[in-house]
């Protein structure tokens, strides 16, 4: 065990070094450097919110990253470590639907290689997800926000264009540095009530087709 | 250097200017002369022809390294990072010999319009400056380091492509890039798709025999000098009040809409709407004029649904993000944290990689 515990340490701090060697190594110009990016694209549908975000961390500040996220420092990322990430940037971000906390999951977590991520080049890519609650057709707002490494970040938060028709979005208000976006949208009328409608004039239109045979036959036997 | 001083260049100086390990395709250029637009069936046989050229030179090891299937993970196989962080498939410039260069020469040329040509080479060029720290204009300017940690910068790190067989009828792509260049060219018959390409610049500006030569010099003037037409209610309509910092939509991001922001075209004038048109050219004319004119044409015929946003300084010379986006485009233009590296993306969310030709 003791073996394996410095076998993992040695292994850590070559790891360790191994990523040094690259960030010195690869020409700065090419790359971001010391930004946090944080896209975030947010899909509104009429019942369900989808959010992903790809976050990247920049080449001068990828070592500080790597090191939150292989908490035990044996220079691999585990399940454990990667759920645990993804659950503490999962805890910066906020949502709310008109002025309501609004609850989401994590649905998805993709990882880059170790040594993109060291280079400034991975991009750990999140899916969240969040169940509406019951909305009225009207105008609704939804605000998204993002706390996850405050200091160095680069924020993108786009409303992506609706897959419903039933969904407009109508403005998106931002901070300047878009931590902060506000859709505002509007939902129409769920068009599933087409159907009952469709029944309903059916029936009348049932309904008074008898009532004019009825008149028929009626007139008919007076005459007869 | 401004757009009339750029086009005061020779064709001999374009050929003398870009040097190096692509002097074969810039010989190409030099010996092309501007041709009329041919028709889109006519280009595309030319193109089909000057890619059996290119085969015909190669040995079985180069056509297997050349070709892939036309549905399969090549198609999405590009990016704006160098060799070594991102590994292309495909032909090397940098293995070629000289009549080999001269086919793909031959072949890019065919495929892209004159000015579409002179961009792409004058990308690649940029992208040798930075690997030699050559930049001329500026001392010590460049900083590439090439092949330092298995990154590798320069003209022969630039991949040629065939995804599906060269055919004058079926659908099949033409793939050229490297470092900040990605052309993706699909082709069917007489239609064609450029999208969803990446031209980008680093640096955006560098120096060849006392000539400044900025590979998206005229994307970034045309931008400003629109942005400085528009009066204060265009402009408080189009500039959106936070920083982009980066593309919204560039590698990865296949098949993503966002919902439009900015200006509505319907809302410029005439002269301004003309104005967004020639930006857009600047992107859509990177592809020869057979296929470039019934797109400009399907652009100009969405232009009541294009939007027009703008993020950062107006005043020329700043760092700006700006952004064009319409029913069967997007286009893309940020400057990453400086002037002298930008990365654009051009799109047509409806068509990219062909799917509609390839659907049918």
């Amino acid at each position: 065990m003791t073996t394996d515990r410095n076998s993992r340490r040695s292994k850590s701090r070559g790891a360790i070094a191994a990523a040094l060697i690259v960030i010195a190594a690869v020409p700065a110009l090419a790359h971001r450097r010391d930004e946090y990016l944080q896209a975030a694209r947010i899909s509104v549908d009429p019942h369900r919110i989808a959010l992903e975000l790809d976050v990247t961390p920049g080449i001068a500040i990828a070592p500080t990253v790597v090191a939150e996220i292989d908490r035990d420092r044996d220079g691999r990322i585990t399940d454990p470590e990667a759920r645990a990430y993804a659950g503490r940037i999962q805890a910066g971000l906020r949502l709310e639907i008109d002025g309501r906390p609004l609850p989401f999951e994590l649905v998805d977590v993709r990882w880059p290689a170790p040594m993109d991520l060291t280079r400034g080049e991975g991009t750990i890519q999140i899916a969240l997800a969040a169940t509406l609650p019951s909305l009225d057709p009207g105008r609704h707002r939804l605000r998204y926000e993002n706390h996850h490494h405050p200091a160095d970040a680069a924020y993108l938060a786009n409303a992506m264009s609706p897959s419903s028709p039933r969904v407009v979005v109508r403005t998106q208000h931002r901070d300047a540095v878009q931590r902060t976006l506000t859709i505002e949208y509007t939902l129409d009328r769920e068009t599933a009530g087409v159907p009952w409608l469709l029944v309903v004039g059916l029936a009348a239109e049932i309904v008074m087709i008898a009532g004019l045979g009825l008149v028929v036959r009626r007139l008919r036997r007076e005459r007869a | 250097m401004t757009y009339a001083a750029d086009m005061r260049i020779s064709t001999f100086g374009y050929a003398a200017l870009l040097t190096g390990a692509l002097c074969l395709p810039i010989a190409g250029l030099a010996q092309r002369p501007a041709p009329p637009a041919a028709a889109p069936s006519d280009a595309t046989a030319r193109i089909v022809a000057a890619a059996q050229a290119l085969l015909t030179s190669l040995d079985d090891a180069g056509r297997q390294k050349l070709q892939f299937p036309f549905e399969g993970p090549q198609k999405t196989r590009w990016s704006n990072l160098p060799s070594g962080i991102f590994q292309r498939q495909g032909l090397r410039m940098g293995d070629l010999s000289p009549a080999q260069r001269a086919a793909v020469a031959t072949l890019l040329t065919t495929a892209l319009s004159r000015d579409g040509y002179r961009k792409v080479m004058e990308i690649v060029r940029g992208d040798e400056v930075l690997r030699t720290g050559s930049r001329g204009n500026r001392p010590g300017g460049g900083g590439g380091r090439g092949g330092g940690g298995g990154t590798n910068f320069g003209e022969d790190e630039y991949y040629l492509a065939f995804v599906g067989t060269p055919s004058t009828s079926a659908p099949w792509m033409l793939q050229f890039g490297g470092h900040h260049l990605a052309i993706n060219l699909t082709l069917a018959g007489s239609q064609a798709s450029m999208t969803p390409s990446l031209p980008a610049a680093q640096p955006a500006s560098y120096t060849v025999e006392g000539r400044e030569i900025r590979p998206l010099g005229k994307e970034n003037d045309k931008a400003f000098a629109l942005i400085n037409a528009l009066d204060a209610a265009q402009r408080a309509q189009a500039i959106l009040p936070y920083r982009v910092s980066d593309l919204v939509l560039g590698p990865g991001q296949d098949g993503r809409v966002i919902a439009p922001e900015g200006i509505r075209a319907t809302a410029l004038s005439a002269a301004q709407q003309a104005a967004l048109l020639d930006i857009i050219r600047e992107w859509a004319g990177i592809v020869t004029d057979a296929f470039a004119e019934p797109r400009m044409a399907e652009l100009r015929a969405n232009l009541p649904q294009t939007y027009f946003a703008w993020s950062g300084p107006t005043t020329a010379g700043s760092v700006a993000y700006f952004r064009i986006q319409g029913p069967t485009l997007v286009i893309e233009y940020a400057p990453q944290g400086s002037v002298d590296h930008i990365h654009t993306i051009y799109r047509d969310p409806t068509n990219d990689y062909g799917s509609k030709f390839s659907a049918k």
